[in-house]
């Protein structure tokens, strides 16, 4: 009873929030900032007082000017610097980035380790490699390595990885808060940077929106998406001609679970939340009056329905999104689509780059680092060139300015401008982050998935979660 | 020969130690103490929380314990074993029966087939390919958009999806394992006929006994220690069962767990995030004792139905341990 | 009457051979269904594969064969190489030492010989997952990582190699024959090396590409120690390729090709010798 209570008052608040949304100004995540959430490391005031720091030191103007010429081979390598860069990482995304754009220092070679993140493996060598880091031969330790949003916090906050100021490297004026945040430790050291801001946008096919709401226009259509009553709504309708409104129930939970106020964990107590268990009822509504399919985020089935004859209406996602995983869409409805804020501002991934402790190359590590934030000129090919939306605010200036700019993939609409506005508004509040949010944003939706197929009941499927989760972290209990 | 006997095993029995000297040693360093070590953890804590390890710490029996506690009400040992072995049941049975079949048609002199060479070329290429890469196209073939999988539901129900049903995502993965090893075992079990005496036949032919007889009398009888031997290594191979289950169903073998094999869950304790070794050394343990116990059983039930099982003991013995 | 039954036993023989002819092209069919559809899918590009299934060939197939060969997100070249590298290896070893401890317990009476034997007929059946914990422990103790040693070395003790070459030596290797060599002079391993490795041949030869086939396709314990890119062997670009697809930065029809790529190599040799291993299965398989 006391959860449908809280059910009720979330909901309440979030339909409250979400007509606040006309445009893309509302401060729905501010609310996140409670105090009284509690920590996900135990220590409540300490990251209090970090999500204070990290707006205070203005970046020098002459660094970034300095920090402009990263990347562009100008650096000479400091007296008893390695030869070998090690880097860590999951897929090629950003070694094609580094070998594209990036002019490395003379002398050095970088070394890419690449570990398929199946079935965590990713994490497993990473994580041998940081923990056996003081016995590897110099040429051999980890320099530089890759983390997701869901897991950043665990290495952040260990003395694997260390403070990149200390380097050279610091949180530019023109980078997104929110990304610098997310790599500071509970103690307000900063561990590392983002070359990326990852905004998630709903993005709507614009003939089936013409079809139902007898519009594509992205003003309009987020007029008649900017609450979830209003996209029940559209969602009905949608349904009456032939459509659905989502390929997957999963499709809403991040915009769930990143405006949730109070974290998975409690010290070593899981429970779940109020924003989880809105997400749920909504998922039930969506399959029960036929307004999503059952399939998961991921499905060649979801891709099926991006084609020429799919019938998906909308799917939820950022840049990374949009440009490389609907290849689909791409490929058959390029043109076809449009994006639009939503019912609620929120983001989803993102990728940033840490410096482990132990490194002989320090260096490289500040200069690749300046290179993909403050490098202008790179972060604009990051834009241009590869189609991710950069850490960069004169470069997405630039482009959101710039009224002949635009997304042919989106039908020529000028998707940096919309983002941009969302981007600044992203908040990253440490308390609400655990290192163990890969478990929770992906094993437990997708087991609540399987419910909603009709595989199991309910409670099998959170037997199910709890099990997985107890092979993550054999620590955590819940109620 | 007797005479020489002595002074052979005088002056050459150190070369007996120093033949089989490598194997020892490197099974000793590479297996034998990496299996003690992972036995020794079973007794201790020691898992990572994030980039902290917690332990090494004894706990006695505390893991074996946990083990045979109900995790969220549930018996994961008991369950994981269940579904193994029914996989690997539903897998072996189609498996035997064809492989029988296809032994006997390629060693009969009555049907003289030709091409046989084609065709056990043929059946034994899906041994070929890699495990993973096999189920990935099953897993294609039966998925809503894949052929079958549209077939199935055109066939069954409209709602009906593969991989959302249990026996259909079982049996999926017992025919993948079927079709890739349906080959080894036919040309096994032809090399058990070809080793049959050939007077044997002659003899039942003038008898005049007709094909069926003759198999049921004769060459299944004598085929039985190779069918101990071919269960055997498929058993212990079913109860490895690992890459084909985790493609098709995924590290947490869904649907509804109804998929995850033993090595599956040891796999995802060891080297999933928490590397928990401590609970993997007892899993590994009961791993082994499971082997060993159902090996055991396997093997009694089939010695028992051979009627020459004492003519065949000593064979047997020699075949299996 | 005794035509009439010779020519009923032969119309019920040509009926055998009809229904045994009919599944054996059943057979066939299942067996090289799937390996056709690698074939066509390696012809259609990622987003054909995603969102249908067709029969028919498609026209990708040079686009990804080019995406395979230059993606930047694998190293085929260096994969193939290692693959090759460590499968040559690994039968090479795994055989020779194989024969060579069947050899020694066959041919030699001593007083663990019984011992021996037993312990690797129980050792045969333990599944060699069950020691990952201590072989992760093992090979980071001693700094192996990303090296290929702890790939390679381990396959000298293979104690079904040596089950099925004890077997083969048993029924084929006369002791006669190494009593003569012996009066000739002969000392032991040169016996071993120049009469019984020649009388093994077809043993070898089957055990040879079992034993690379079974290295060439091994995900499990190559994906626990080798992270560095070019280290990396084929099972585990593939499966890379794979996590990639899932998060929509690779496509479908790359991945077929590269698993097209990846069974070429074991498809030709396997033509090349199939005769010897068909024979050779039944030559060593169960002689006990």
């Amino acid at each position: 009873m006391k959860n449908f209570k809280k059910n009720i008052a979330l909901l309440a608040a979030l339909a409250c929030a979400g007509t606040m949304l006309a445009g893309c100004t509302s401060s729905t995540t501010d609310g996140g900032d409670t105090t009284d959430a509690p920590a996900a490391n135990g220590d409540t005031t300490a990251a209090a007082d970090n999500g204070g720091a990290a707006d205070a030191p203005a970046a020098d103007a002459n660094a970034y000017e300095a920090a402009q010429t990263a990347g562009t081979g100008a650096l000479t390598l400091p007296e008893g610097e390695g030869k070998v860069f090690n880097i860590y990482c999951w897929n090629g995304d950003f070694k094609k980035y580094v070998e594209s754009y990036y002019k490395a220092p003379e002398g050095v070679e970088f070394k890419w380790h690449e570990i398929a993140n199946e079935g965590g493996a990713y994490q497993t060598a990473l994580d041998e490699a940081l923990m056996n880091q003081d016995s590897a031969a110099a040429d051999e330790k980890v320099d530089l390595f890759l983390a997701e949003a869901d897991y950043i916090i665990k290495y952040a906050n260990t003395d694997l990885t260390q403070d990149v100021t200390k380097l050279g490297v610091q949180q530019w004026d023109t980078g997104y808060d929110y990304t610098y945040k997310a790599a500071t430790s509970v103690d307000g050291v900063l561990k590392g940077v983002s070359w990326q801001a990852n905004p998630s946008m709903f993005i709507y096919r614009r003939s089936i929106a013409k079809d139902v709401l007898g519009t594509d226009d992205p003003a309009q259509v987020q007029e008649a998406l900017s609450t979830w009553e209003k996209v029940d709504e559209v969602a009905q309708k949608a349904k009456d001609k032939g459509y659905v409104m989502f390929a997957s129930p999963l499709e809403t939970y991040r915009t769930f679970a990143n405006n949730s106020d109070v974290s998975y964990l409690n010290g070593d107590k899981f429970a779940t939340t109020a924003a989880f268990d809105s997400w749920v009822a909504q998922a039930e509504k969506y399959v029960e009056n036929g307004w999503s399919e059952k399939y998961g985020l991921w499905d060649n089935e979801k891709q099926a329905m991006m084609g020429t004859d799919g019938k998906m209406m909308c799917c939820i996602g950022p840049a990374w999104y949009f440009n490389f995983c609907m290849g689909t869409a791409q490929e058959q409805t390029n043109g076809d689509w449009g994006i639009c804020v939503g019912p609620q501002e929120h983001f989803w991934g993102g990728t940033w780059l840490l410096a482990a402790t132990g490194s002989d190359n320090e260096a490289v590590i500040a200069d690749l680092m300046n290179a993909f934030t403050a490098n202008e000129e790179i972060m604009d090919k990051i834009l241009s060139d590869a189609k991710e939306f950069p850490n960069n605010t004169n470069v997405v200036n630039k482009y959101a300015n710039d009224d002949s700019y635009g997304l042919e993939f989106l039908g020529g609409q000028n998707h940096i401008k919309m983002m941009a506005e969302c981007a600044k508004n992203i908040k990253w509040d440490p308390a609400l982050h655990t290192q163990y949010d890969q478990t929770f944003n992906e094993t437990l939706p997708n087991n609540i998935l399987e419910y909603l197929k009709g595989v199991c009941d309910k409670d099998t499927a959170m037997s199910n979660f709890y099990i997985a989760l107890s092979e993550v972290a054999p620590q955590i209990t819940h109620d | 020969m007797n005479k020489r006997k002595p002074i052979k095993s005088i002056s050459y029995a150190k070369w007996g130690y120093i033949f089989i000297l490598p194997f020892f040693l490197v099974y000793a360093v590479f297996s034998f103490y990496p299996m003690v070590t992972t036995f020794y953890y079973s007794f201790f804590e020691n898992y990572n929380q994030g980039l902290t390890t917690i332990g090494p710490n004894f706990v006695g029996l505390q893991n074996y314990v946990n083990l045979f506690k109900p995790n969220e009400g549930r018996f994961e040992l008991l369950e994981y074993t269940k579904n193994t072995m029914i996989m690997w049941v539903l897998g072996v049975v189609p498996q035997f029966i064809f492989s029988l079949l296809l032994a006997v048609i390629f060693t009969s002199v009555r049907l003289k087939i030709k091409g046989q060479r084609f065709f056990k070329t043929v059946i034994y290429m899906p041994n070929l390919i890699m495990a993973a890469a096999y189920s990935m196209l099953f897993y294609v073939m039966f998925s809503e958009v894949g052929p079958v999988g549209m077939l199935c539901k055109a066939l069954i129900s409209p709602d009906f999806v593969v991989f959302q049903s249990v026996g259909a995502s079982r049996g999926v993965i017992a025919f993948i394992n079927f079709l890739m090893w349906f080959g080894n075992t036919t040309i096994m079990l032809m090399a058990g006929i070809m080793g049959i005496d050939q007077s044997l036949f002659e003899a039942a032919s003038i008898d005049g006994a007709n094909g069926r007889q003759v198999f049921f009398k004769i060459t299944l009888p004598l085929l039985s220690p190779i069918f101990v031997y071919v269960a055997m290594t498929s058993l212990i191979g079913g109860l490895q069962m690992f890459d084909v289950p985790q493609i098709i169903g995924g590290t947490d073998g869904a649907p509804n767990r109804s998929t995850r094999t033993l090595i599956m869950w040891l796999n995802n304790v060891v080297t999933g995030k928490a590397r928990d070794y401590g609970k993997g050394g007892a899993i590994s343990v009961l791993i082994f004792i499971i082997t060993g116990i159902l090996s055991f059983i396997v093997y009694k039930s089939m010695v028992k139905e051979d009627p020459n099982a004492k003519k065949n003991k000593r064979r047997n013995k020699n075949v299996l341990l | 009457m005794s035509y009439y039954n010779a020519q009923s036993q032969r119309t019920q023989q040509n009926l055998a051979r009809v229904l045994s002819y009919i599944f054996l092209a059943f057979v066939t069919f299942i067996s090289l269904f799937p390996i056709v559809l690698l074939i066509i899918n390696s012809t259609r590009s990622g987003s054909q594969l995603q969102t249908g299934f067709s029969l028919l060939p498609g026209t990708s197939f040079g686009q990804n064969l080019k995406a395979a060969v230059g993606s930047a997100a694998i190293d085929l070249p260096h994969g193939l190489f290692n693959s090759f590298f460590i499968a040559g290896c690994v039968c090479l070893l795994t055989t020779y030492f194989s024969a060579m401890t069947a050899y020694g317990i066959h041919v030699y009476d001593f007083r663990l010989k019984k011992a021996a034997f037993n312990f690797i007929l129980i050792i045969m059946m333990i599944p060699t997952q069950i020691s990952a914990v201590g072989f992760i422990k093992l090979v980071y103790g001693l700094k192996l990582t990303n090296n290929f040693l702890p790939l390679i070395i381990p396959s000298v003790a293979a104690p079904a190699v040596f089950f099925y070459m004890k077997q083969y030596l048993e029924s084929s290797l006369p002791m006669d024959v190494i009593e003569a060599a012996r009066v000739d002079g002969s000392n032991e391993f040169a016996t071993f090396n120049g009469i019984a490795i020649p009388m093994m041949k077809p043993a070898i030869a089957v055990q040879l590409i079992f034993s690379f086939v079974a290295s060439w396709n091994n995900f499990f314990t190559p994906a626990l120690i080798l992270t560095d890119a070019q280290k990396q062997t084929l099972p585990i670009m593939i499966s890379k390729l794979k996590t990639m697809q899932l998060s929509g930065n690779s496509d479908l029809g790359q991945i077929y090709m590269v698993i097209l790529i990846s069974i070429i190599p074991v498809v030709i040799v396997y033509f090349f010798i199939s005769k010897n291993i068909v024979e050779g299965v039944a030559l060593g398989a169960v002689k006990g």
